[in-house]
């Protein structure tokens, strides 16, 4: 048996969601041609009940999707063509009652050529019934092969095998607008819709994404995303917010976003497992601080190596192999504590007083006293054939009870306070 | 009529004298009895500070816990010791940082691992306290801290109260500890436990060894014990 979804009056971009819903009841399906999916529907009873329930479930399959479409189910796969066209909402054909049920129908449901129709219909024959009843000889000699194969459809009795459909397996929508848009806000409620769409057909094909490209006319936009995902909120909210950081230059007429699939991600959870975000609420976490402070403000520091003071860098923030780094370091209690420093950024400049070639006296940034006590100089330097060379001295000192670190600037002759112990 | 409504007032008050004796009793033991559970008991965890830990059983997660002091008094060093050590447990914290000062370098020879930490440079108030909400409306961080020690004092007391509070509720049954820096206290009473630094002097040979630092326990949901600080020494072997 053989099912048959039909949308009347189809749009171009419904094909791909009707095949992913006729995908979702078997493997075998054939995009006939706009609007029309066959599919083989032998043996789905013992999943899906009789044909009439599979029919009814096809049915709202495609209309969680979107589409108000006709379902026919018959023994061949042009008699279920034939009854969809020509018959609303659900139709099931018994096996060997396909000329009797179709009968009534008119000859466009075999969608015949514009010149054979004409010949047909000036004989005076309307519905697949009275055709069907025209001796064959003279319909091959009248009207040809075409002829004779649109009577072995009036008699519901036409055999062939479906041409599977092969799948590309690209996920992408498209929008061309009637009016060009020229903010983002409205952009959230398409984008949103099209990733509905987008999430939907990859749920049904057992796929999750980990890059989205977005397009607007020409501005382009890719969002990677550190781990496989399908939730359209997530994606919208995700995009919406780059977009805020990046906005397109230009009005909006045409909006298109492919999603490109992987495998989804599949995760035992422990009762012990340490504590850590979400992956995907982190992504949104990090997505909207960035927002607020900057995208090169949210990381994770990265020591550079080098021997340059404050040499780090920030990488993108994702959660790794858990412990990955700290194999074999336990929970160390201790009673004493490492000291940590505070950095100023950028140093600050400093008037610096000497006394026997050490520090005595220190004004910067509102702070200034005399030098209780300092050590030093601590030389250091490095990148040498490089124009931004370091040649540094420093030195520890207390001023006023609090502890700084600062250092003389060999190349440029001057001061600065680095930062203060804490 | 009366009569009912007078045997109630007097069962009332009888419960009430009762319930007086009870807290009473218990004492110190248990500061609340009657206190919604979920609302009372804390798990805590440690601060990486022995004597600090054996003072205070560790600082409590789902509440705010606050470190306050002046400069060189150790509020860094702590709040580095507190994040090592959630990171030596396997969890994932999240640093706000109100003024860039953060020193990768050092905080990571004293034992935080960088990739297990977010930080977020912020430069002025509103961020910082924008960036906190939405680490902790995100949750999953075992430590969030938010320092504001190098804004001027005036910005941190402009914080509301309400906030400190909103904080609170969204935190409160979460496993995430809120850590707040400050050179003097302001979160007040949305803080269930706040240590003020002071430094004790310092150390030094042909080179800077350290500080001696004391952390007193100023305010603590907890039962008080006698002693009210700690001695710590910070060495200053990860900075040089």
């Amino acid at each position: 048996m053989y099912a048959c979804i039909y949308i009347p009056n189809a749009s171009g971009d419904s094909s791909a969601a009707l095949i992913d819903c006729a995908t979702t009841f078997s493997p075998r399906v054939e995009s006939t041609s706009a609007g029309i999916v066959v599919f083989d529907a032998e043996g789905l009873e013992r999943l899906f009940g009789s044909y009439s329930e599979i029919a009814l479930k096809v049915a709202d399959a495609a209309r969680e999707r979107g589409l108000e479409a006709n379902i026919a189910v018959a023994a061949n796969p042009d008699a279920a063509i034939c009854a969809a066209r020509g018959f609303g909402g659900i139709t099931v054909l018994n096996r060997g009652s396909e000329k009797s049920r179709l009968r009534d129908l008119p000859l466009t449901v075999l969608a015949p050529s514009q010149e054979i129709l004409e010949t047909i219909e000036r004989w005076g024959i309307r519905t697949l019934g009275a055709f069907a009843r025209l001796p064959a000889v003279q319909i091959s000699e009248r009207l040809g092969q075409e002829g004779v194969q649109l009577y072995k459809l009036a008699q519901g009795a036409s055999m062939r095998p479906i041409v599977p459909h092969a799948d590309a397996l690209r996920f992408v929508e498209i929008i061309e607008l009637d009016y060009e848009i020229e903010t983002i806000e409205p952009l959230t409620f398409i984008l949103s819709r099209m990733l509905d769409q987008l999430c939907s057909r990859m749920r049904s094909r057992n796929r999750a994404t980990h890059e989205v490209r977005l397009r607007l006319g020409t501005h382009m936009r890719v969002l990677k995303l550190p781990l496989p995902v399908r939730n359209p909120r997530l994606l919208t909210k995700l995009l919406i917010l780059d977009l805020e950081a990046h906005p397109p230059g230009a009005a909006v007429k045409r909006v298109e976003v492919e999603a490109i699939p992987t495998k989804p991600r599949v995760v035992q959870n422990g009762l012990f497992v340490p504590l850590s975000p979400e992956p995907e609420k982190l992504e949104l976490t990090l997505a909207r601080l960035k927002a607020v402070v900057g995208e090169e403000n949210v990381g994770a520091a990265e020591i550079l190596d080098t021997h340059r003071p404050d040499a780090f860098r920030m990488e993108k923030f994702h959660l790794g192999e858990r412990g990955s780094l700290r194999m074999g370091m336990d929970s160390t209690t201790t009673s004493s504590c490492s000291l940590s420093l505070r950095l100023f950024r950028p140093p600050l400049e400093a008037t610096v007083q000497l006394r026997n070639a050490a520090p005595s006296w220190i004004a910067f940034h509102g702070v200034h006293g005399s030098i209780i006590t300092a050590r030093g100089p601590w030389r250091t330097s490095g990148d040498w054939w490089r124009p931004n060379m370091w040649d540094r001295e420093e030195w520890d000192i207390e001023v006023c009870d609090v502890f700084y670190r600062i250092y003389y600037d060999v190349h440029l002759d001057r001061w600065y306070a680095q930062g203060a112990y804490d | 009529m009366f009569g009912i409504s007078g045997n109630v007032s007097v069962y009332f008050m009888q419960s009430v004298i009762l319930r007086a004796r009870l807290e009473s009793a218990f004492g110190e033991r248990i500061p609340s009895p009657f206190t919604d559970l979920d609302r009372r008991v804390f798990e805590n965890v440690p601060t990486g500070i022995a004597t600090l830990d054996t003072l205070t059983g560790g600082i409590p997660r789902g509440a705010i816990t606050e470190i306050c002091g002046p400069p060189s008094s150790g509020r860094t060093s702590a709040m580095v010791s507190i994040l090592a050590e959630a990171n030596a447990q396997d969890e994932v914290c999240a640093l706000v940082d109100g003024n860039n000062a953060f020193d990768p370098i050092s905080a990571a020879a004293a034992g935080i691992d960088l990739t297990r930490l977010l930080w977020v440079r912020c430069r002025k108030l509103d961020e910082v306290l924008k960036s906190t909400d939405l680490l902790l409306q995100g949750g999953g961080f075992g430590r969030v801290v938010m320092d504001l020690t190098d804004l001027p004092v005036s910005h941190a007391r402009s914080i509301s109260l309400a906030s400190w509070f909103r904080f609170q509720r969204t935190i409160e049954k979460t496993p995430t500890v809120l850590l707040v820096m400050s050179s003097e206290s302001v979160v007040k009473s949305a803080a269930a436990m706040v240590f003020r630094t002071e430094m004790h002097g310092s150390e030094w040979s042909t080179v800077f060894n350290g500080l001696n630092s004391s952390i007193e326990i100023v305010r603590s949901r907890r039962a008080r014990s006698l002693k009210s600080y700690v001695r710590v020494h910070l060495h200053s072997e990860c900075v040089r």
